[in-house]
């Protein structure tokens, strides 16, 4: 009796399993795959964006989302990423520089059938300047006369607010008034800063206005859904001024940040598209890198490490630190997605690169170990204990431990100091903290000059993270900024480089390499899914085309 | 009971305030700004902007007084780095994800690792027992972001055509099915053995050999006097499990890309995004406050000794 009764329990009991296993296995998933040409693609935004209020966005995925849903009046085209026409058909640049005019078209409109129009300009940037909005890149405005006072001001902001040099001088005419000469200031103007927002929608809605339920947006595509932290569609928008040219007509996006699960959505066919934002991850690289659909492009981006200069004084031993460092193995065997090795830190693609940085004989990209020992031997006191401060994103440890062992050549000892994001950001300064010796940074590109990276270690730059001052470079900067040819100021921007890395330079900061963007892109896409040098892709130029039999993915 | 449950609740008060207290003065003492969020650095007059805007600026005292107000108002501030999204909103949003999936572990857990215990006490040191006790020992001992990625590398990736479960997100019944397992693993095997070990206890007692000898139906001992008792300790157990599968699923949400807000308390915590974490971690201890009065309230009815003991 009882083994009868016993049974009749584990029947139950596997009765119960089997029901749920049976329950959970049950049923196809349909979750988004698209494997035909349909126009529809989804790709991985990777993460929420902070906002996608073009006055306060400041991450790679808002700036995606708002240059595929907003018009810019400039768009930067090919490989020079040269300033084209869009929302403004034409500009005139006058008085040596300090003045540009702009012109719109006639046809540009908002998504509510208002026409786009030079005042909605005129108001999205002085509202992005307001100290209420309290906007982190407020800085972008900075060349334009008054920018500064006005963002800075305490009292009288209204008066201020009226200096600022950008004005509708009617419906089509948007003048801008600068400071001093900016030779970039047309690229910049492709940044998503500088998009205009339609103040009647701000000011119904508030902070809420950026909500798809809400926005009213007047580029080629259209913000269908916005479910925070889980995706963001985009739909084409018929009205738009070329919306002939747009192929497709539906772009749905996820946000899978991490990054294992993102490759393994890629495989499953959920997504279409990984890695753009957000990268791959390091440690699967030499298997993603054989995968047909793996793509590759340079970026307008510089991975470095910096010296705090006050904790390791002498020239020459950073000299040798930096020649020790054999960055071609460091490319070849950690960070793996072809990189270039730099010698300087303007980095590959921007325009003039090859007169600023020329191929360096003193800094040759697997080092020079023998020369660097010579010179550390110069050294009088050197420094031997280095603490290295790194972040804790993957990959930076094991180039950390590379140099490490590269430097112990020198007989420097390193200690490694990995800290969470926030920490090792205040570690950084400017300036750095006492006991930071060396750090590794990366520095992304805004716009297309080398400006955007030179500047940075002037004396008085806010992100000067090495204490490194030199009134010699200083000068050669405004120097350079003053001069409207192009060719001229790549010269000066080249002895600026020679002043740092050079045989005789003072190497505040040791080059390492410069950025790739690595992601995995379905083949009906690759042909025409593109990014520029700032990592960003234009939507309006995909074509799906066949999907050379992935299909089984 | 009623005056039993108002007093607790009572209680929570001075609790939260507590916890309000430690998270303010904690969260301050690490380094890092809210507002940089990247390697550029903020200019100083923004970061005043910045700094006005959120009441950062004021004293200590005033922002710790005003977020109080701010608690008991329900309403938990701006976050500092999401711009234009309140904490309530995020809660609004979000908390039903993380609610559902730890619900649907616990469910999990629960329904699977009860019987599985009990069968294995019923049939203890056979070989069921010992294949039971195997893997839940396996299912115990290995962590919740190992059993996710090997569960979606094998029913989503290898075999996603048979199972058609999809790798991440949190829309489809499928979708949902791969999370609540990973984290429901643990807390499964754990049930299991606590249930096998005190089903085999009370199975030992002399009411069990009294209620046999009174010719009761042995299934009627097992599902009314072992059952009753053995789960004692489960309850206890689930309490605060439960409290801790809503709360800390942050690495599931995290590996599957669900929009839950433990994703949310990480990004807050590493952000510095003050306003999020002090509400996030008011949030998180109500429910594990409430977590531990709906046990005590269990105890209650499953133990009349404890009750009596209250009231």
């Amino acid at each position: 009796m009882r083994q009868k009764r016993r049974k009749q329990f584990t029947l139950l009991g596997l009765a119960t399993i089997l029901a749920l296993l049976v329950t959970a296995c049950a049923g196809g998933g349909d979750d988004g795959q698209q494997t035909a040409a349909d126009g529809i693609i989804t790709i991985n935004w990777s993460s929420e964006p902070p906002s996608l209020d073009p006055g306060l966005a400041t991450d790679t995925t808002s700036s995606n989302v708002l240059n595929n849903i907003m018009d810019p009046l400039v768009k930067l085209e090919g490989e020079n990423l040269a300033p084209t026409p869009a929302l403004a058909e034409s500009w005139d640049v006058l008085d040596g520089g300090k003045t540009v005019v702009f012109h719109l078209r006639s046809d540009g409109r908002w998504t509510n059938g208002d026409p786009v129009t030079a005042e909605d300009f005129e108001y999205s940037w002085k509202r992005t300047l307001s100290p209420e909005l309290a906007a982190d890149y407020a800085y972008q405005f900075s060349s334009i006369v008054g920018a500064d006072d006005y963002n800075g001001c305490e009292k009288n902001c209204d008066a201020m607010r009226d200096k600022v040099g950008v004005e509708a001088v009617d419906d089509r005419t948007l003048r801008v008034t600068l400071a001093n000469p900016t030779p970039w200031f047309l690229q910049q103007m492709a940044h998503h800063s500088f998009l205009a927002v339609h103040q009647p929608t701000v000011e119904r809605f508030g902070e809420k206005w950026t909500e798809a339920a809400n926005i009213v947006t007047n580029g080629p595509f259209q913000l269908d859904a916005w479910e925070h932290n889980s995706r963001i569609d985009l739909v084409k928008w018929d009205e738009w001024r070329n919306a002939a040219d747009v192929s497709l007509e539906r772009v749905n996006g996820r946000m899978i940040s991490e990054g294992t699960t993102a490759v393994q959505a890629f495989e499953a066919g959920e997504v279409d598209e990984t890695g753009a934002i957000g990268g791959l991850p390091p440690e699967e690289m030499p298997r993603l890198k054989e995968l047909p659909e793996y793509e590759q492009t340079p970026s307008l981006a510089t991975y470095y490490y910096g010296v705090n200069v006050e904790n390791v004084p002498d020239v020459n031993q950073r000299r040798a630190m930096a020649l020790a460092i054999d960055r071609q193995s460091i490319i070849d065997n950690i960070a793996q997605a072809d990189q270039l090795p730099a010698s300087g830190f303007t980095p590959s693609g921007m325009p003039g690169f090859d007169t600023i940085n020329p191929v360096s004989e003193f800094l040759p990209a697997a080092g020079d170990i023998v020369r660097a020992k010579e010179l550390m031997e110069q050294v009088e006191s050197p420094v031997t204990d280095i603490t290295l401060v790194i972040n804790d994103a993957p990959g930076h440890r094991e180039i950390a431990v590379a140099v490490q062992d590269m430097w112990s050549e020198l007989g420097i000892d390193a200690k490694i100091e990995q800290q969470e994001w926030a920490q090792f950001l205040e570690a950084l300064g400017p300036p750095p903290t006492k006991t930071t010796d060396v750090y590794r940074n990366g520095w992304v590109g805004d716009f297309v000059d080398a400006y955007n990276f030179l500047e940075l270690w002037t004396c008085d730059s806010g992100n000067n993270n090495s204490n490194y001052c030199n009134e010699e470079y200083d000068a050669l900067l405004q120097q350079a900024i003053s001069v409207p040819d192009d060719a001229e100021r790549y010269e000066t921007y080249a002895q600026m480089e020679e002043l740092l890395f050079g045989p005789e330079g003072d190497m505040p900061i040791l080059p390492i390499y410069f950025y790739t963007n690595v992601s995995l892109q379905r083949e009906s896409i690759k042909e025409t899914f593109n990014l520029n040098l700032l990592d960003q892709f234009d939507l309006t130029k995909v074509v799906e085309g066949d999907d050379s039999g992935d299909e089984d993915a | 009971m009623t005056a039993f449950i108002v007093r607790r609740l009572f209680w929570t008060l001075p609790v939260i305030l507590i916890v309000i207290f430690f998270t303010f003065v904690l969260m301050r003492q690490i380094e890092g700004n809210p507002f940089r969020t990247s390697e550029r650095n903020v200019p100083e007059s923004i970061q005043q902007n910045l700094e006005e805007k959120f009441g950062l600026n004021d004293p200590w005292y005033v922002q710790y007084a005003k977020y109080v107000k701010g608690v008991f108002t329900l309403d938990l501030g701006p976050s500092l780095v999401l711009r234009g999204r309140d904490v309530n909103d995020i809660v609004r949003e979000h908390f039903p994800e993380s609610l559902e999936l730890g619900g649907l572990a616990m469910l999990f857990a629960l329904v699977v690792g009860i019987p599985l215990g009990m069968l294995s006490a019923l049939r203890a040191n056979s070989f069921l027992d010992y294949t039971a006790m195997f893997f839940s020992n396996v299912g115990f001992a290995i962590p919740s972001f190992l059993v996710a990625t090997l569960l979606i590398y094998f029913f989503a990736l290898q075999w996603g055509d048979v199972f058609g479960f999809p790798t991440s997100g949190w829309t489809t019944w499928q979708s949902k099915v791969l999370p609540s397992l990973a984290l429901g693993l643990g807390p499964m095997a754990y049930f299991a053995r606590l249930t096998r070990g005190t089903m085999l206890e009370t199975l030992q007692q002399d009411y069990i050999r009294t209620a046999k000898a009174k010719g009761l139906r042995w299934r009627r001992i097992v599902a009314v006097h072992a059952l009753r008792n053995s789960l004692i300790p489960v309850v206890t157990a689930a309490g605060p499990i439960l409290g801790f599968l809503i709360t800390g699923s942050f690495i599931i949400e995290q590996i599957f890309a669900i929009p839950g807000i433990g994703r949310y308390y990480v990004t807050a915590v590493t952000g510095r995004d003050y306003s999020v974490v002090m509400g996030l971690t008011v949030l998180l201890s109500i429910i594990v406050i409430l977590a531990n009065l709906v046990v005590d309230i269990l105890y209650g009815i499953l133990d009349p000794r404890t009750r009596e003991a209250r009231t």
